[in-house]
């Protein structure tokens, strides 16, 4: 549904993205990852036709964003991080001033539809200059959603929201992606939203794709280790490489690190050795975006 | 169109939910309703005087000495008031960038181009119309041309929207309104004195260029009552220039 080839931006000297490539399929809900600055808005942007780009080719629905935007923006919704809101409406004349040119052949229930979906009924008669933070980001969403439209990109969705609203949003976020053939990409630099919401991710890093696969297999690697407190390790080492499962065990001071092709802590725990601790270390997708952003190994 | 036409319909409510648009009206209703007033106190002084001399009776024309430069003054109060009502058209959604709802949504950048001149327009409109009553005063009282009333109707208007266009133009070149009210401001008075500079000239190619740039010249001949066509293509030139320039900006934005 998206597909974004070579996709380049310099700005003046410094260069925000540097030949990226990736593809989002319809139905998935792909997370966006990466630090501050790292080229997530930018490349949003591009895809949500905002911005150009220097080169590369972004397409939505098979369209090309730079020679077809209004095709492209007619199926998509975009939620920029700070809402663009005209903070002197109200929420309901401003989301169905976006319903208008945005091209919705009946406004009113459109309104209606996409003020229910964010939870924004009640407050439809409100100036927006008054509201909260949180439901300001809600009428930057009801602004993407107020056309249905095939595809969503949420830049940021929850920053700046405290640990309730983030919540909501993120419900709301899986509401949306739930059931229809919604494609949703959305930015975020807090991972614990992406493992709740996303089956795959994009890790971006200074303009550059540095990893793109599904939650599970980047996440959990396809190795999980389980770590072996004994009180005597010596005999157990023989008794542990015979465990169905278990493909390599070594010291590593006082335990014992066992590697296997899945988690083994019921085979270990059914071999009947005397073991103090048994615990899981699989690798978090922490750990490996620490890894790929930094260079640095947890 | 509908997107131009709905976010004209937005600029121009959002003018009159904020102290702007009522103050801007209110300035040029107040200085308006002092110039017609010193006007029409001027004509009945020289009424009074041509009662007792036929020769000026004949001269005493409610065209010349009351329409006429009620419109040109009109304009001279638009150019200042205009750029404080459009400066903030494009600017304010760059600033607090909502100009991003506009720019990811389906309509292209001549339609938001136009819908911003539009929004402008409205107000323009609104204004022109708080002259009617001095309009239906001329009817009460005396008997104006209705030709000369209507070609000065038309000129105002036409001036009005070349000074919006220029100002939403200049208000798409900044995040900064003042800029944007200053640049439309100095662009429009120029247009407005341009002739000025070459009246003592002789006649050249050159005098006749800034001679043709100026407003007041084209205006002033509608205000006798003549439109012509040099004169309305004159100013539909520069509304269709800076609409074009404003949309090519919008688009320029993206690019950013």
């Amino acid at each position: 549904m998206i597909e974004v080839q070579g996709l380049t931006k310099s700005y003046g000297d410094m260069l925000a993205l540097s030949d990226v490539s990736f593809t989002v399929q319809k139905g998935e809900v792909v997370g966006f990852l990466g630090q501050n600055g790292a080229g997530k808005s930018t490349t949003m942007r591009i895809i949500a036709g905002s911005l150009g780009a220097s080169a590369g080719i972004a397409r939505v629905g098979g369209f090309d964003v730079a020679e077809n935007p209004q095709k492209v923006q007619s199926i998509l919704g975009y939620a920029p991080e700070t809402p663009p809101l005209y903070t002197n409406m109200t929420v309901g004349d401003y989301v169905r001033f976006a319903a208008t040119i945005k091209g919705v052949a009946d406004v009113d229930a459109a309104t209606k539809k996409a003020l229910g979906r964010v939870g924004l009924d009640g407050v439809a008669h409100r100036i927006i200059d008054n509201l909260s933070k949180g439901y300001r980001q809600r009428v930057g969403l009801a602004q993407a959603l107020v056309h249905d439209p095939k595809v969503l990109v949420l830049d940021e969705p929850t920053s700046g929201l405290d640990p309730a609203q983030r919540i909501e949003i993120k419900n709301l976020i899986q509401e949306l992606s739930a059931g229809d053939d919604r494609t949703v990409m959305l930015s975020t630099h807090v991972l614990t939203e992406i493992e709740a919401i996303c089956n795959r991710v994009i890790i971006i890093h200074k303009g550059r794709i540095v990893a793109q696969s599904d939650l599970a297999s980047l996440a959990g690697g396809a190795e999980k280790k389980v770590h072996v407190e004994l009180a005597r390790p010596e005999g157990a080492m023989a008794a542990l490489q015979k465990v169905p499962g278990v493909t390599h065990v070594e010291h590593d001071g006082s335990r014992l690190v066992v590697t296997g092709e899945r988690d083994v802590r019921e085979a270990v725990a059914a071999a009947s050795i005397p073991f103090g601790l048994l615990s899981l270390q699989g690798q978090r997708l922490e750990d490996t975006y620490i890894q790929l952003t930094t260079g640095v190994t947890a | 169109m509908i997107g131009a036409l709905s976010i004209a319909r937005r600029e121009t409510s959002a003018l009159f939910n904020t102290p702007v648009g009522w103050i801007a009206l209110t300035a040029f209703t107040f200085i308006g309703g002092f110039f017609f007033t010193a006007l029409l106190i001027g004509y009945l002084g020289a009424y009074q005087d041509s009662v007792l001399n036929p020769m000026q009776a004949d001269q005493l024309s409610v065209n010349e000495w009351l329409i006429q430069p009620l419109f040109s003054n009109l304009g001279l109060i638009a150019l200042f008031i205009l750029p404080a009502v459009t400066m903030r058209l494009i600017a304010e959604d760059r600033r607090q960038r909502s100009i991003e709802l506009l720019l990811t949504s389906p309509i292209g950048s001549f339609q938001i181009a136009l819908g911003k001149f539009l929004g402008g327009m409205g107000f323009a409109l609104v204004m022109a119309a708080t002259t009617l009553p001095y309009t239906w005063f001329l009817y009460a009282t005396g008997d104006p041309d209705t030709g000369v009333v209507l070609s000065n109707y038309l000129g105002f208007i036409l001036l009005c929207a070349t000074i919006v266009a220029m100002g939403t133009f200049c208000s798409a070149m900044t995040e900064n309104q003042i800029v944007a009210f200053m640049m439309a401001f100095a662009g429009g008075l120029f247009l407005w004195i341009s002739n000025w500079v070459v009246q003592g000239m002789e006649d050249s190619p050159i005098k006749t260029s800034i001679d043709y740039l100026s407003m007041l010249k084209h205006a002033d001949s509608m205000g006798k009552g003549l439109i012509h066509t040099q004169d309305v293509v004159y100013f539909l030139s520069f509304i269709g220039f800076f609409l074009f320039a404003t949309s090519q900006r919008v688009e320029a934005l993206r690019w950013r």
